[in-house]
């Protein structure tokens, strides 16, 4: 699977730090000197304690996915389809979730609450983009329960019509 | 409530439209006078009553590939008119008639007309296909950096896990889904202008090839050429219109991490904007007799159903199955124009607004739903959420 049909990233003075760990394979966010928060992306301000004295930094370990999607449509001329889109969390890293492709199993394996491994490919423009890697067997479920109902605001509900 | 609701100095006096269909042979600009002079005339007004003018977007989103608004002040040159308000926005569009509804609450203006022009049908059609959102860009700007490099090409993309998302926590199925496509397209065939008036069946739906999962193709709305526009009037001008519509409340909130891969929950996306709004009128979900609902994909309607409390978080799905409850005659009659997803994406809801303008004032037609006096409307892009109560008027 080829991902470097597509469009590439402007690189800024806010994510250049990123793109360039990219290249090299490794995720940088942003850790807070103050409240040692990570966040994502970087901003140059801790979105906890809104210090300003951040500094980019590796993280590493395991990611989760927390919702993902398979896509069937080719967007673009030379688009390689399907491939599989992941939203992934931190369990160690909480604050922080980073969008990518999935790589490591069909796409139509993947599964919420799978666990993948961080890693990069190469995507359009020669920029290496996020490409996680599905470690676990498919079929791992969310662990989470399901949510239960949240209370609406006073009166909001529809009530039945007399 | 301790606060003067500003809304209620403004009403919605005239709604607007060019022709509509997937591509109409008419450029941009002369279906943006179609629609302005439609809904000015709508009102019971004259170019010369109207000092604001706004379109959504403004700036240099104007104009992108499908996007036709044309040029605010050509415009009004070409009405040779004076302004004395204006606004082209893209940020801050809970609903279309927010601002507006600010500028003649405070005094800024009188009548204004906002209008938002479509070709994305057309644009569609020249590019071969739905284009890949941001394509014409060499680079992917801002948010749109941690997006399109990825292989999120379309909002289908940024979208579709979180409706995976929803489907995974509560269990709702496409079988149930599918319902409010199929709802929609029945009351579509009874509108003459939707763009898809042919029925639609839940086996249609469950057989359409997938766009990006759990999202098919029927649960996308309809790329259309088309334009709308709406005139706000301070209330206090209403003896001199046709047949206002009251704005009862309206909102709009931006909680969560403004962002489509960030946020945190998009299925709670319209709740903060839904309790704003709530909690400045007496009326209740109940009292609701036809809502207009955002609907640029399927999994929208069903946030906004539970965020307006119309039903509880996670039934959105057992309350469309079958489709009765929905339908013209149910208890809640939905997006009763067809929605963008048969009607065609007008976007941004100006379509829902000038149906629940039409259905306040019993100017439906067949769709009529008969006594309409309390409409919902609702809007959402991402993050950006709105939401409103219209009523008929009473003087
Ligand atoms: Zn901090």
């Amino acid at each position: 699977m080829d991902a470097t049909v597509g469009i590439p990233p402007a690189v800024t003075a806010e994510t250049e730090a990123f793109w360039t760990a990219a290249g090299q394979g490794r995720l940088l966010v942003e850790r807070c000197s103050a409240c040692a928060a990570r966040s994502f992306p970087p901003y140059g301000i801790c979105r906890v304690c809104r210090s300003r004295d951040v500094a980019p930094v590796e993280i590493t370990g395991e990611g989760r996915i927390y919702s993902l999607t398979v896509n069937h449509q080719r967007w673009m001329p030379g688009l390689e389809v399907p491939y599989a889109l992941v939203l992934v969390e931190f369990p160690d890293h909480p604050g922080v979730r980073v969008f990518g492709r999935l790589r490591g199993c069909p796409p139509q394996e993947a599964v919420i609450g799978m666990t993948v491994d961080i890693g990069f490919e190469p995507g359009p423009g020669g920029q290496a983009i996020p490409s996680f890697v599905a470690r676990v067997p498919a079929g791992t479920v969310d662990p989470r329960p399901r949510r239960a109902p949240v209370s609406q605001p006073a009166g909001a509900r529809r009530q039945e019509r007399g | 409530m301790g606060t003067e609701l500003l809304e209620r100095r403004a009403v919605i006096s005239g709604v607007g439209q060019s022709e509509i269909g997937r591509q109409i042979d008419r450029s941009g600009f002369q279906l943006t006078l179609d629609a302005v002079l439609a809904a000015i005339a709508d009102a019971g007004l004259t170019v010369d009553d109207i000092d604001g003018l706004a379109m959504f977007p403004g700036g240099g989103k104007a104009n992108l590939p499908g996007y036709a608004n044309g040029n605010l002040y050509e415009i009004q040159d070409a009405l040779r008119m004076t302004t004395r308000w204006r606004q082209g926005i893209v940020e801050g569009m809970c609903l279309p008639f927010y601002g507006p509804a600010m500028a003649v609450a405070t005094g800024e203006a009188r009548h204004v007309v906002i209008w938002r022009t479509v070709k994305e049908g057309s644009a569609a059609r020249n590019a071969g296909g739905r284009p890949a959102y941001g394509s014409t860009n060499p680079v992917a700007e801002g948010p749109l950096a941690w997006l399109l490099p990825v292989g999120a090409l379309s909002p289908v993309l940024q979208i579709a896990p979180y409706a995976a998302r929803y489907q995974h926590e509560y269990g709702v199925t496409r079988e149930q889904l599918g319902w409010i496509p199929v709802t929609q397209r029945a009351h579509a065939a009874l509108n003459p202008d939707a763009v898809y008036r042919t029925p639609l069946s839940l086996d249609d739906y469950l057989a359409a090839r997938m766009i990006s999962t759990p999202i098919c193709l029927y649960d996308c709305d309809v790329p259309a050429d088309g334009a709308t526009a709406i005139v706000i009037s301070a209330a206090d001008t209403a003896a001199g219109l046709r047949a206002p519509v009251s704005i009862e409340a309206m909102a709009g909130v931006v909680d969560g991490r403004p962002s489509w891969e960030q946020w945190e929950d998009m299925g709670r996306v319209g709740y903060a904007t839904a309790a704003a709004m709530w909690n400045r009128t007496q009326l209740r979900p109940a009292d609701v007799d036809v809502a207009q609902l955002y609907d640029g994909f399927t999994i929208e309607v069903v946030w906004w159903l539970e965020a307006m409390g119309f039903c509880e978080p996670g039934e959105a799905g057992a309350f469309v199955e079958g489709g009765q409850r929905i339908a013209l005659d149910g208890e809640l009659p939905l997006n009763t124009w067809g929605g963008q997803l048969s009607g065609g994406r007008l976007h941004a809801a100006f379509g829902h607004v000038a149906e629940a303008v039409r259905q306040l004032r019993g100017e439906a037609g067949a769709r009529q739903v008969a006594g309409a006096q309390v409409a919902a409307v609702t809007s959402v892009g991402g993050y950006e959420a709105g939401a409103a109560l219209l009523t008929a008027w009473s003087g």
